[in-house]
């Protein structure tokens, strides 16, 4: 890498903080095949139901090459005539009520009602899932009763409703898996999920022996429709919404952050010691609300005395939630903020370590970097850095803000500007202050190199900031030391609106006072307004595909919304 | 983010209300043929003898449909059977095939019956701007109506077609195959007065 820029000694700088003092053990390497810290698992439920379907694919297989399907058709009848057998009235009356779930319009109800709930609890993944699990289950159904062509029971009445052919049963497959759907999007996992699930099974119990009482199904369409109703939204919720990652939980909160306690918390702790060499007591969640794009960690570690180190927990989720950010930029500012996203969470976490390891080796206030911790490959890493113990936020009425920490501000930009870097989040939240020395953290949408928009950007913040605990008057006298007035001016003439972090545009409300005006005023002359509104091919062309991708989205939900059966 | 959760009920209400448009998941898109294999007809008429257990003829198609003409699927269900053809002059669902246990003759005219054991009435409904009309074959247990709703100007194809393309199997031969082809193990309806 070629050597950076040498700091200027600039004035109302001080001396960067050593790294903490670390206790550290030896580092173990993990052998080839162990599994990592927090493997990636289908239950063995999962695996059960999934077996259980494909031996149903290969009973059908069987049953097509060996042409004996007559042998399981009168196997069938038998067991229907029995059921025959004991009809009445009164429970023909009970039968019919007792199906009443496996109906369109029950099966109907609970899909929109599920839409509903999950929307209003804006649980979107589970509700992805969930629709398509529905997709899947019916078209799979569909397909499925289209290819073996089962026609209803033979030489026994049958009694109620019924459509089409019979293997497998489309209102057990579908009632199943609406069912299983709604425990796994709905119900905590643990005693309620368990309690849940034996109520499904009761209620699949009571549909089943009501069709066969009415031979509305053979007794081996609903054993095929329950299995395949099963194992579809157990596979699809525990692979892609697997509990460590995505709880269902009623607490408040983000649901970008993940649970740090029980065997990810075990894990993590044991991937410290092992990939870092570091003895962590406890991994407790850290100032939860002011990040949405990672799960922030304060890890004890053991040493003398005790100490912490701060850690980001990103996922595959975080991936995902960053493409979408990206394209949201992309869309509102075109060529200002055409990006690349990342396309796995490793990427994603070395391209922030990098950055945090230049930003320091240039000798800026950052985090000591630590290093990356692996939990689960591809899917879960922690990014270890040094804990700012006892940092406050330059918003707070506390902390003093004078001179030199503005000075300071000024100066990580300058540095940033010479090493060709631009922060792209300077708001209060992400500037810290302890002993009179100030920390620039939260280098998560860092760019190298930026465009020269986005550093002028910087800039403005930094001042915007400083000026919300002193004045714009002191913060532009101390900022003409280190920039000149073009830079300044170019500064305010590309940040406004929507280009400041809605942190700063809050605060700058709360205050009541034009900080971005009285900037204006100080400088001896204006430069005409960077247009935000910058149009590219790209900008283009991913507008019409986010068009055409939404008015997809919209007939898919159409066609998924109708009736089921 | 308020609004977001609005937006998103609005999407999902006028998705909703859209969504009548979905397909059924139970429609069959294979034909009814007459005489699918050599063995006998397809399961789609014997699923459609299942929807009327009463019926002791059933329908089915019983030659190539000609150019222009296409199957549009069967919806075979408890009480009722249908099937539809299209057609490219006189559009979708052109001739709708029904088979129920009864069915509503009022208006119609008796013609001498093209088929054994059946009458058959006659209910134009419109001649123009395109024709519209129903014609019923009435047999023991069950009654087979063919509806045009034809968008075309000329009906003649279409009322030839049903009489060409449209065929019925007794439903003692479709009991037959069902015997034959569980090795005599099962018979397509249960006895006589045990109605299971």
């Amino acid at each position: 890498m070629a050597t950076l820029p040498p700091a200027v000694a600039a004035t109302g700088t001080v001396a960067r903080p050593d790294p903490p003092a670390l206790r550290r053990v030896g580092r173990r390497r993990r052998p080839s095949g162990e599994p990592p810290p927090l493997p990636r698992h289908l239950n063995a439920s999962g695996k059960w139901w999934l077996a259980a379907s494909g031996l149903v694919v290969l009973v059908w297989v069987a049953v097509a090459v060996t042409g004996s399907a007559s042998l399981f058709d009168a196997a069938d009848t038998r067991i229907l005539q029995a059921f025959a057998g004991i009809r009445s009235a009164p429970l023909t009356r009970v039968a019919l009520i007792a199906g009443a779930l496996a109906t369109p319009i029950a099966v109907y109800l609970l899909w929109l009602a599920n839409f509903a709930v999950l929307i209003v609890i804006r649980r979107w993944r589970h509700l992805f899932v969930w629709i398509g699990i529905g997709i899947v289950v019916v078209a799979l159904g569909s397909t499925l009763l289209t290819v073996l062509q089962r026609p209803r029971p033979y030489e026994v009445e049958l009694i109620g409703r019924w459509a089409g052919y019979s293997m497998p049963s489309l209102p057990i497959t579908v009632l199943t898996a609406f069912l299983v759907s709604t425990l796994y999007s709905l119900v905590p996992a643990g005693r309620y999920r368990t309690i849940g699930k034996w109520a499904i099974c009761g209620i699949l119990v009571v549909t089943a022996l009501s069709r066969l009482y009415l031979a509305q199904d053979h007794p081996t369409d609903i054993a095929a429709g329950a299995i395949l109703g099963v194992a579809v939204p157990l596979a699809a919720f525990r692979m892609l919404t697997p509990n460590d990652v995505f709880p269902v939980t009623y607490r408040r909160g983000r649901t970008a952050h993940l649970d740090v306690t029980g065997i990810r918390g075990e894990a993590i702790i044991r991937a410290l010691q092992d990939q870092l060499g570091l003895l962590a007591t406890s991994v407790k969640p850290f100032n939860l609300e002011g990040s949405g794009g990672s799960t922030p960690l304060r890890i004890a570690v053991k040493g003398d005395p005790e100490t912490h180190v701060f850690g980001k927990l990103y996922a595959a989720t975080h991936v995902r939630s960053d493409r979408w950010y990206k394209l949201g930029r992309t869309l509102l500012y075109g060529r200002l903020e055409d990006e690349q996203p990342f396309h796995s969470v490793r990427r994603l976490v070395q391209y922030e370590d990098y950055v945090l390891r230049v930003l320091s080796d240039a000798g800026l206030p950052v985090a000591h970097p630590l290093g990356i911790v692996e939990i689960t490959p591809e899917r879960e890493y922690l990014l270890v850095n040094e804990f700012f113990e006892g940092a406050r936020e330059i918003g707070e009425a506390e902390v003093e803000v004078d001179d030199a920490i503005i000075d300071q501000g000024l100066w990580a930009v300058r540095r940033m500007w010479e090493i060709g870097m631009a922060h792209r989040d300077i708001k209060p939240a992400n500037l810290m202050v302890r002993h009179g020395t100030l920390f620039v953290i939260d280098t998560t949408f860092a760019e190298v190199p930026p465009s020269p928009w986005r550093q002028a950007v910087d800039l403005a913040n930094m001042m915007l900031v400083l000026g919300l605990r002193t004045s714009a008057e002191r913060v532009y006298a101390r900022a003409r030391r280190l920039f000149s007035d073009e830079e300044i001016a170019e500064a305010f003439a590309a940040t406004r609106g929507l280009t400041m972090p809605s942190q700063l545009r809050r605060m700058l409300r709360q205050q009541g006072k034009d900080l971005h005006g009285d900037f204006l005023r100080l400088l001896p002359y204006r430069l005409p307004p960077v247009r935000i509104q910058l149009w590219s091919w790209r900008r283009v062309v991913l507008s019409i595909a986010t068009l055409v991708g939404a008015l997809l989205g919209f007939l898919v939900l159409i066609s998924v919304l109708g009736q089921p059966l | 983010m308020r609004a977001a959760r609005a937006a998103a009920l609005l999407v999902l209400a006028t998705a909703g209300l859209l969504a009548g448009c979905a397909k059924d998941s139970t429609a069959i898109m294979a034909a009814p043929l007459c005489q699918e294999s050599p063995d006998g007809a397809d399961n789609g008429v014997i699923l459609m003898a299942q929807s009327v257990p009463t019926a002791t003829w059933v329908p089915c198609i019983s030659a190539a449909l000609p150019l222009g003409w296409s199957f549009h699927h069967l919806d075979a269900r408890n009480g009722v059977a249908r099937f539809w053809l299209d057609s490219d002059r006189d559009g979708q669902k052109a001739v709708e095939v029904r088979l129920e246990e009864s069915c509503d003759t009022a208006g119609s005219t008796e013609v001498p019956s093209d088929r054994e054991e059946m009458t058959r009435l006659e209910r134009v409904d419109r001649m123009s701007p395109a024709y519209a009309g129903e014609r019923y074959y009435v047999f023991e247990g069950g009654c087979l109506t063919i509806v045009f709703s034809l968008d075309g100007d000329n009906a003649g194809e279409a009322l030839a077609l049903s009489s060409q393309v449209v065929g019925v199997l007794p439903r003692a031969d479709l009991a037959a195959q069902v015997r034959h082809e569980s090795g005599g193990r099962l018979s397509l309806d249960p006895p006589p007065g045990e109605g299971g």
